[in-house]
């Protein structure tokens, strides 16, 4: 599998997650507040959970000092339904507190309407 | 590919009732309090952040709206069938709910009652599967144990959830509930609640509180063992829930260490602390510490025993433990006890191993 019609852009609103299949991988789409879309495998890599019940949000970064948060990422964060750890959308689906573990991805281009994922 | 199954013994699901549910099972006029006065129990936790949909898997809610845990046909397809339990043993505990009620005695006796009748008409009498936990309102004792003595002999009763208060369990004050627990084949289980754990106030922050938990366990244990509680009732058995177990092998060289110098003051103490442990202390295992397998077999080593484990997987709230993913792979018969056996071994009440 190369490449694939996943959806249409109008299938999913800004800060939306939509299940779809790549083949026969079970994957989530993303769709920004910017309008820019992700697509990663439908699993955590934690203990398995879903990822299409995720929340896209935004997180509290590591500039926070005691006492003082500083949030943001907007909606560029997944995080898992389950324990909620945070996977950064914009940096490969990597998890904030543990950067060397990253989400399974693919590669999203928009043409016309269509959304393409491909390896 | 299909997922293999595993038939375990799930030593910790909750199910949820919701005030509407539970109104028909209250007596007048504590009926009357909720549904016309809209009591609601009173909840301190200061925190929202655990994850993302409160203290539940995102997914384990409803697909109508309904709060996770309050549906058996969900939690059938979600959790029981899917990892294909052999049993479950029922924790309830999210308000309303007598374990995290204090003040107005009445009303959490009342609750009491009127929540072991929806558990077991809800729950117990509707899948083999599911064994229970009678909830008493241990501030009013005698109360507590006349509804001990009410629902503690349904054959699908297992364990008394006995609520977490500012009186140790060593204390003579429960006697009377352990008298009857042993009575009925029950055993003790104790898991988190309000209050919280810290010098009576919440921490600042959650993961402070979460990561604390155990020591409020080995608190209770501690106070349980050295009060000579499990001498004194040697068929009662305590099951501690949600507080992982890497605290075990400490707790119990710690308290051999400390018998030694000191064991003039317990003088009632016929066994060393640790074997006692083993004996009539048990351990759920969610939230599991993520150990690799090399850490997880030392630490069974350090336990000196593998038959304190018991894997639970606190469906469904936000913490689950995968059956799949939780544990480090380790040999299938250590597998068979930390997955069901131990558990077996430790409820009186629950059969034996079904005839393949
Ligand atoms: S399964 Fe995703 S954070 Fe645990």
């Amino acid at each position: 599998m190369k490449e694939q019609v996943v959806c249409k852009t109008s299938d999913l609103q800004p800060g939306e997650i939509r299940e779809s299949f790549f083949g026969k991988k079970n994957i989530i789409i993303c769709r920004t507040q910017n309008d820019n879309f992700y697509a990663f495998m439908n699993q955590c890599i934690h203990q398995g959970a879903p990822l299409g019940k995720s929340l896209l949000c935004g997180a509290t970064t590591d500039e926070s000092t005691p006492g003082d948060y500083h949030y943001c990422h907007k909606d560029e964060v997944i995080r898992c339904p389950w324990h909620g750890r945070e996977f950064d959308m914009k940096n490969e689906g990597r998890m904030l507190a543990n950067p060397d573990k990253k989400l399974a991805s693919f590669k999203v281009r928009i043409e016309n309407e269509d959304v393409i994922v491909y390896k | 590919m299909a997922k293999k199954q595993i038939p375990l013994i799930d030593t910790d699901i909750h199910e949820r009732v919701q005030y509407k549910d539970i109104l028909e099972y209250l007596d007048e006029p504590f009926k009357h309090y909720m549904k016309n006065c809209h009591w609601i129990q009173e909840k301190h936790m200061p925190y929202t952040q655990p994850a993302t949909a409160g203290v539940d898997r995102a997914d384990a809610i409803l697909p109508d709206g309904r709060p996770a845990g309050s549906d058996l046909a969900f939690m059938q397809e979600q959790l029981l069938d899917d990892v294909g339990h052999e049993f479950g043993i029922l924790t309830g505990a999210l308000d309303p709910s007598p374990s995290s009620m204090h003040g107005w005695y009445e009303m959490a006796a009342a609750l009491a009652t009127a929540y072991n009748d929806w558990q077991i008409e809800h729950w117990l009498e509707k899948d083999e599967r599911l064994y229970g936990s009678v909830h008493i309102a241990a501030q009013d004792r005698d109360e507590a144990v006349k509804e001990i003595e009410r629902v503690g002999s349904h054959p699908k009763m297992v364990q008394i959830l006995l609520p977490i208060d500012d009186i140790m369990w060593g204390d003579p004050y429960y006697h009377p509930i352990f008298e009857a627990a042993e009575k009925h084949d029950l055993m003790i289980g104790m898991h988190h609640n309000e209050p919280p754990v810290y010098y009576g106030k919440w921490p600042r922050y959650f993961i402070e509180w979460h990561t604390l938990i155990p020591t409020a366990h080995m608190k209770i244990i501690a106070n349980m063992i050295f009060n000579g509680v499990f001498d004194k009732f040697p068929k009662l058995g305590l099951m501690m829930i949600e507080g992982g177990f890497t605290h075990i092998p400490h707790l119990m060289w710690k308290m051999d260490q400390q018998f030694r110098d000191l064991r003039h003051e317990v003088p009632w103490l016929k066994r060393k602390p640790s074997e006692i442990m083993k004996a009539q202390v048990r351990i759920t295992t969610q939230p599991a510490e993520e150990l690799t397998k090399k850490e997880f077999m030392s630490l069974i080593d350090q336990m000196g025993t593998d038959e304190m484990l018991c894997f639970s997987t606190d469906y469904p709230h936000w913490d689950y433990d995968s059956p799949y993913r939780a544990l480090p792979n380790m040999e299938p018969e250590l597998k068979e006890k930390i997955f069901s056996e131990n558990a077996r071994a430790f409820y009186p009440k629950l059969p034996d191993k079904r005839e393949e």
